[in-house]
C-alpha cells in the first residue's frame, strides 16, 4: 500500500523539502530527455535510493502490476500509432482482410519512441511512492509549506494522499458486498465483462466519497480551517548538514545529467 | 449553575429544496455546566439543531434559518465559525470523517494549529485532552487504525484542545460496539462532574443518559415536544410513545407499576434507584401481608 512506513534510513531522515525537490527535479529531467542512458542513469538512483530506504519495492502490490499494465500500454500503443520512416513491419493488418487490409506499419523509430514514454513513465512512477513512502504526511505538507506553496493546497495534496488507503478499503467493501449478492464480474469475468460491470463498482464509490467529502467539509469547517492566513505547527523541521549534502548531490547529479543530455 | 451559556430563541432551518422545515420555532436555554440530552426519533431534527448550536448553521450549511442562538454571549449569525469554535466544539457521529492526518497527536493539534495559538500552548491542551479522554501514550499512533471508541475519544480530544466552553457531540456511540460505547461515556462523565463541563449529547442510550443528564430535551418532527428532567421525561408515557424514546428498563417497571395502580415513592431512571424504590415497595406489601 502506498502510504508511511516508519523507518530510520537516511532517507527517512532526509528533510521532506529536499525530497520534494529532488521529486520536482528528477520529474523535470526525466520528461525533457529523450536519451536511454540518461534515464538508466535516474532510474539506477532511484533504485539505489529504494535499497537504501530498506523498504521492498514489492510493497506496493497492485501498484505495480498497474506500473507495468500501463508501460506496456503507452509501449504498445506509441509503436502501433507512431510511426517513422524505418520500417519494420508493413503492413501491420494483412491485405486479405477486407476493408482494413493494408492498413498500419510498425517503424523503428515508433518502437523506440514507445520504449522512451515507457521508460519515462516507469522512472515517474517509482520515484513518487519512493517519496511518500519516507514522508510522514505531515512533514510532507509542511515541506510544501515551508518551499511556499499555501498550506490550503498543501492539505489538499496531504489529505489526497491520506485518502488513498480509504478509497481502497472502500472499494474492497464495495466488491465483497457486490460478491454477497452472487455479482463476481470483477473477478470472475472477462474483459469486457469487468468493463461492463465497472458502474456496479463505480456508483456507490463516488455516493459514498460524495457523502464522506461533505462531512469531512462540515468536520474542517468547525475545526477552523483555513480561518486564519497563518497557523501554527507542533511539529517544525529544519534542514541539517546531511540534509544540504545531499541537496547539492542531487543537484549536481542533475546537473551532471542535463550536460549528458545535451552531449548525447 | 444559573449562568446561560446557550440560548436558542424562535430557531427555524429548511433545507435548501426541502419541501418542510427541519426545525420550527426552537426555543430553549443551557446554563453553565449542564448536561443537557436530545433525543427523539430519526428525521427528528437532532443533527440539524446539532449543526444550528455549533454554528455550522448558518456559515456552513445552506438553507433557510430564522431565529436566533447566542453561543457564550455571541450570536451565531454575526460572528464567523472560528470565533465560535473558540467557544463551542462539536463530535460528529461518523469517526471517520474526522481524521484528517496520520498520527493521534497531529490529529488532536489540528483545530488549534488552524486557530494560530501557540505551539507550547497546543502541546500542553492536546496533552490534557488526551490524559481526559485516556488516550495518552497513543500519540504517534496512526489513527486510521484505532478502534470505533478510540477514535470517537481522538475525536473528543480533538475538540477539547481548542478549550471549548460548550461540547456537542451528536450521537457519538451509535457506530461503536457496547465497549466502545462504555468507553466514551465515561470520558464524558470525567468531563462533566470533573471538569464542570456544559456538554450537550444527543443520544438514544437512555440506560447510559439516565446516570448522569440533567435534563432531556424531546425533539419531534422539528419541534421541542419536552424538555424536564430524565425522571419526568421517562415518566410521561404520552412523550414516550409520541416520541418512540428508548426508556430505561427500571423506568418501563416503574410506569407499568403506576398504571396497575401501584404509587411509588420516587421514579426511578438509574438500575440503584430502582433497587431502593422496589425492594422499599417490597418491604411495605410484605408489611401489610
Amino acid at each position: 500500500m502506498i502510504k508511511y512506513h516508519a523507518g530510520e534510513s537516511f532517507l527517512h531522515k532526509l528533510d521532506p523539502r529536499v525530497k520534494i525537490i529532488m521529486l520536482l527535479i528528477l520529474t523535470i529531467l526525466v520528461f525533457v530527455t529523450r536519451n536511454f542512458p540518461v534515464l538508466g542513469l535516474v532510474f539506477l538512483l532511484i533504485m539505489i535510493c529504494w535499497k537504501v530506504s530498506g523498504i521492498s519495492i514489492r510493497e506496493l502490490g497492485g501498484y505495480l502490476k498497474l506500473l507495468v499494465g500501463l508501460v506496456l500500454f503507452v509501449v504498445l500503443i506509441q509503436t502501433l500509432f507512431q510511426g517513422g520512416e524505418t520500417i519494420l513491419i508493413s503492413p501491420i493488418i494483412p491485405d486479405f482482410v477486407p476493408l482494413i487490409g493494408g492498413m498500419g506499419s510498425i517503424a523503428v523509430e515508433g518502437v523506440l519512441f514507445g520504449l522512451l514514454l515507457g521508460f519515462r513513465l516507469m522512472v515517474i512512477m517509482c520515484l513518487m511512492p519512493l517519496i511518500i513512502m519516507t514522508t510522514r504526511v505531515r512533514d510532507l505538507a509542511l515541506g510544501f509549506v515551508k518551499l511556499g506553496l499555501p498550506y490550503r493546497y498543501a492539505f489538499m495534496i496531504t489529505t489526497a494522499l491520506n485518502q488513498v488507503p480509504v478509497l481502497q478499503e472502500q472499494i474492497a467493501t464495495i466488491t465483497d458486498a457486490q460478491k454477497l449478492r452472487a455479482f463476481t464480474a470483477f473477478e470472475d469475468g472477462g474483459t469486457l465483462q469487468k468493463l461492463k460491470s465497472y458502474p456496479a463498482l463505480v456508483v456507490p464509490l463516488v455516493m459514498g466519497s460524495m457523502k464522506k467529502s461533505t462531512l469531512i467539509g462540515t468536520a474542517m469547517d468547525v475545526r477552523s480551517f483555513g480561518s486564519r492566513p497563518k497557523r501554527t505547527y507542533l511539529h517544525d523541521i529544519a534542514m541539517h548538514g546531511a540534509d544540504w549534502a545531499f541537496l547539492c548531490f542531487i543537484l549536481a547529479f542533475c546537473a551532471g545529467m542535463f550536460t549528458l543530455n545535451v552531449m548525447l | 449553575m444559573d449562568e446561560i451559556i446557550l440560548d436558542v430563541f424562535d430557531a427555524s432551518f429548511r433545507y435548501p429544496n426541502a419541501p418542510a422545515y427541519s426545525l420550527k420555532h426552537i426555543n430553549f436555554q443551557v446554563r453553565k455546566g449542564e448536561f443537557l440530552v436530545i433525543m427523539g426519533e430519526n428525521g427528528a431534527g437532532k443533527t440539524t439543531l446539532c449543526k444550528m448550536l455549533s454554528g455550522i448553521i448558518p456559515h456552513s450549511q445552506e438553507g433557510v434559518y430564522f431565529g436566533d442562538v447566542t453561543i457564550c454571549g455571541l450570536n451565531s449569525k454575526e460572528h464567523t465559525l472560528p470565533e465560535l469554535c473558540q467557544h463551542i466544539g462539536i463530535v460528529l457521529d461518523d469517526p471517520e470523517s474526522q481524521i484528517f492526518t496520520t498520527e493521534v497527536l497531529d490529529e488532536v493539534a489540528f483545530g488549534a494549529e488552524n486557530l494560530e495559538i501557540p505551539t507550547d500552548e497546543i502541546q500542553r491542551n492536546a496533552d490534557w485532552a488526551l490524559q481526559v479522554v485516556r488516550m495518552a501514550g497513543y500519540e504517534e499512533k496512526d489513527p486510521t487504525r484505532l478502534s470505533g471508541g478510540q477514535k470517537q475519544r481522538v475525536a473528543i480530544a480533538s475538540a477539547l484542545t481548542m478549550q471549548p466552553e460548550i461540547l456537542i457531540l451528536d450521537e457519538p456511540t451509535s457506530q461503536l460496539d457496547p465497549i466502545g460505547t462504555i468507553e466514551v461515556f465515561q470520558v464524558v462523565r470525567e468531563l462533566k462532574e470533573k471538569y464542570n463541563m456544559t456538554i450537550i449529547m444527543v443520544t438514544h442510550k437512555s440506560e447510559e443518559i439516565a446516570q448522569f443528564a440533567d435534563r432531556v430535551l424531546v425533539l419531534h418532527e422539528g419541534e421541542v415536544l419536552a424538555m424536564d428532567t430524565p425522571q419526568r421525561i421517562f415518566r410521561n408515557k404520552e412523550i414516550v410513545d409520541k416520541a418512540w424514546l428508548a426508556v430505561p428498563q427500571v423506568s418501563m417497571v416503574a410506569v407499568e407499576l403506576e398504571q396497575s395502580g401501584i404509587p411509588l415513592d420516587a421514579f426511578p431512571v438509574r438500575l440503584e434507584e430502582g433497587v431502593e424504590v422496589f425492594s422499599a415497595l417490597l418491604q411495605e406489601t410484605e408489611a401489610r401481608i
